[in-house]
């Protein structure tokens, strides 16, 4: 098909022809950098935490009163104590907070005491040498705590661990060369802390689009940590036996102190609640971007449907003449299909323009990443067929008009 | 060149069965230059989107250049029609979105033929209908004279073997109906066959050979007391 005669044409329709060419446009800027984002919004959703998700749950346990330090350090002794004769119930350990949690504890790290710029950030966990085995936690390098490493403190004592158990991400951050097991860094402490440890995957607590340039970078300190109003359990039981487990739990702790308050509907968590919750906004933001891009993508193809339907009725007699002239049913249909590839083409020119417009925009306003140009080629090839796709039962009806149409009159 | 042999056009609906054409017979020879009349409603344009392969017929044969387009499929006849033959339309029917020079090349980018050889013939037709200086032009900045013209360059331009011209001079005043008539004449004396509708006695009179066509059929003047009527009527429209 020629197209030096269809742009000639074009030309003598511009509004029509700009207008569609800027709708394709827009919708391609837009769609390429929704796509984007819920990629990785969805991505982030399906990241592994680190924990065995299918075995654990979550207590959060409030007591009746505030507690001194060391009276909730003898009340968490026996809370464990009574969890621990759970039927089902493999491991448990106290902690501030817990992979997904939502918000938390983070600490700034530095590689040198007086270093004034943090060299990253990191979640900041608290447990004593239960903890990774009441997340299934597995060491890929180092060891464990010693129960002579558990630190017990209140709230508001100074912590200053000397050793830790890092995620990989981190180790990684610290030193690039793989050789971060044994060397030490600086959590907002004016003691070095040693890293002994080493897990592959340990999620942050909170899930903020800020902690993104942080992603999985947590560190695990031996402190046994006593919150005058309560804390948290994390339990992990045997295969099979969360339901039941989740269910005696919190009577056991009542059974055992009375004092104390455990949410009915949020006070349990199975682990797969947590990351349920811990992505809702993602999810929705995720929904309502593809509703958008739906929306949009239909609004685009009932354009081109408009216009062309419009310029088939319009140039019905024309049609006619070529057909007249010896145009054939696949000539009149390449016709259309090739004009809307032509303004289509046009619209995608301009629409990359604008998606990395928008996207540069996204990246300096809210912290987005580069758009890679995958999605961009995705985008125009979507934009395409959509034209193709919308263009071709118009142009259809228009291969159909009978030369005859050539002879009536206007 | 052009014959049809018991020829018939029926239009047909649930209730009534209309024939346009009826035992229609007519052969034009190669060169010869006809005019078709006959009244309103006669089936002189039925007649002739039949002969140029614009619609169907119901019965009977026809032959275009000794081929048989009876049993044709749509792609065949379009080839013939883009081969050989050559419109002219009353209302001109130029493509109003291209120029002179794009609306005479429709036809030759149909035949898929080089842009060179394109080039070439679409500047002869144009010259030949003294229209080269007009290239460019849209067909809104041209006369109803000029764009019966540049319709006459789009329909020589692919040398075609027989020209249909239906009512060529109805929609022009009468000094633009005698250039286009002329130009007619001229490219008849080139060799060209021409079938021409026309409702304009003066007109039919110039040409080599009158059919005359009443109620679908084709009819001999002398005999038929139908023609007179409808001859008077006819004339009698012009004249007024």
């Amino acid at each position: 098909m020629d197209i030096q005669p269809i742009l000639a044409a074009l030309r003598r329709h511009k509004a029509g022809t700009i207008l569609i060419a800027l709708q394709i446009a827009l919708t391609l800027a837009i769609v390429c950098n929704a796509l984007f984002i819920i990629h990785q919004r969805l991505s982030r959703m399906n990241e592994p935490s680190g924990v065995d998700e299918a075995n654990i749950f979550v207590i959060q346990n409030l007591w009746g009163e505030q507690y001194s330090t060391q009276e909730a350090l003898e009340r968490i002794q026996e809370d464990l104590a009574a969890l621990r004769q759970v039927p089902g119930v493999q491991d448990v350990t106290p902690s501030n907070q817990y992979p997904f949690k939502g918000g938390g504890w983070d600490n700034l790290i530095t590689l040198k005491p007086d270093q004034r710029t943090e060299t990253t950030d990191a979640s900041y966990f608290a447990g004593d040498e239960h903890f990774l085995g009441a997340l299934g936690e597995k060491l890929i390098a180092g060891r464990d705590f010693r129960p002579d490493e558990v630190q017990s403190r209140g709230l508001r004592e100074k912590m200053n661990p000397s050793v830790a158990i890092v995620s990989k991400p981190l180790a990684d951050k610290l030193y690039p060369h793989g050789d971060a097991l044994g060397k030490s860094f600086y959590a907002m402490t004016s003691a070095p802390v040693t890293i002994v440890g080493i897990v592959d995957v340990l999620q942050r607590s909170d899930v903020g689009t800020w902690s993104v340039p942080y992603a999985g970078e947590s560190m695990v300190v031996p402190i046994r940590m006593a919150m005058p109003w309560g804390g948290y359990y994390i339990v992990r039981t045997k295969p099979g036996q969360l339901t039941a487990a989740m269910r005696a739990a919190p009577k056991a702790l009542y059974a055992e102190n009375r004092m104390r308050m455990i949410d009915s509907k949020d006070g349990v968590l199975s682990f797969a609640e947590v990351r349920h919750r811990a992505f809702e906004r993602d999810r929705g933001m995720a929904i309502l971007m593809s509703i958008i891009c739906a929306v949009l993508l239909a609004i685009t193809a009932a354009g081109i449907v408009g216009l062309t339907s419009f310029w088939v009725g319009q140039r019905r007699r024309q049609i006619g003449v070529r057909r007249a002239l010896g145009a054939t049913h696949r000539d009149i249909l390449s016709y259309f299909m090739t004009e809307n590839l032509l303004i289509s083409l046009a619209g995608v020119a301009l629409g990359v323009l604008l998606t990395f417009g928008l996207n540069l925009w996204l990246v300096t306003r809210f912290t987005l990443s580069v758009l890679p140009l995958t999605y961009v080629l995705g985008g125009i090839v979507i934009l395409l067929l959509l034209g193709q796709g919308a263009v071709f039962a118009p142009a259809l009806r228009a291969s159909r008009v009978p030369p005859i149409e050539a002879t009536r009159p206007a | 060149m052009l014959k049809m042999t018991h020829l018939s056009k029926v239009y047909r609906t649930e209730v009534v069965e209309t024939y346009a054409l009826r035992d229609f017979n007519i052969d034009v020879k190669e060169g010869e230059f006809v005019a078709v009349t006959g009244p309103s409603g006669s089936g002189k344009t039925t007649f002739l989107t039949i002969a140029g392969l614009l619609e169907t017929f119901t019965g009977g044969t026809y032959h275009l250049d000794n081929l048989d387009v009876s049993n044709l499929d749509d792609n065949a006849r379009s080839k013939i029609r883009n081969e050989k033959i050559g419109f002219i339309f009353q209302a001109f029917n130029l493509i109003p979105d291209l120029n002179v020079f794009d609306n005479v090349e429709v036809p030759l980018r149909y035949r898929g033929m080089k842009a060179p050889e394109r080039k070439e013939r679409i500047m002869g037709a144009l010259e030949r209908v003294g229209l080269a200086s007009r290239a460019k032009h849209y067909p809104a900045e041209l006369s109803g004279g000029q764009q019966q013209r540049v319709a006459i360059a789009r329909a020589l331009a692919g040398s075609p073997r027989l020209l249909l011209a239906d009512e060529p001079t109805g929609n022009l005043d009468t000094q633009m109906a005698r250039g286009v008539m002329e130009l007619l004449e001229e490219i008849h004396r080139d060799g060209a066959t021409i079938v021409m509708v026309t409702h304009d006695p003066e007109l039919a009179a110039r040409a080599q050979r009158n059919v005359h066509i009443i109620d679908g059929q084709v009819v001999d003047l002398a005999e038929d007391p139908r023609f007179h009527t409808a001859y008077a009527a006819a004339a009698g429209q012009v004249r007024g």
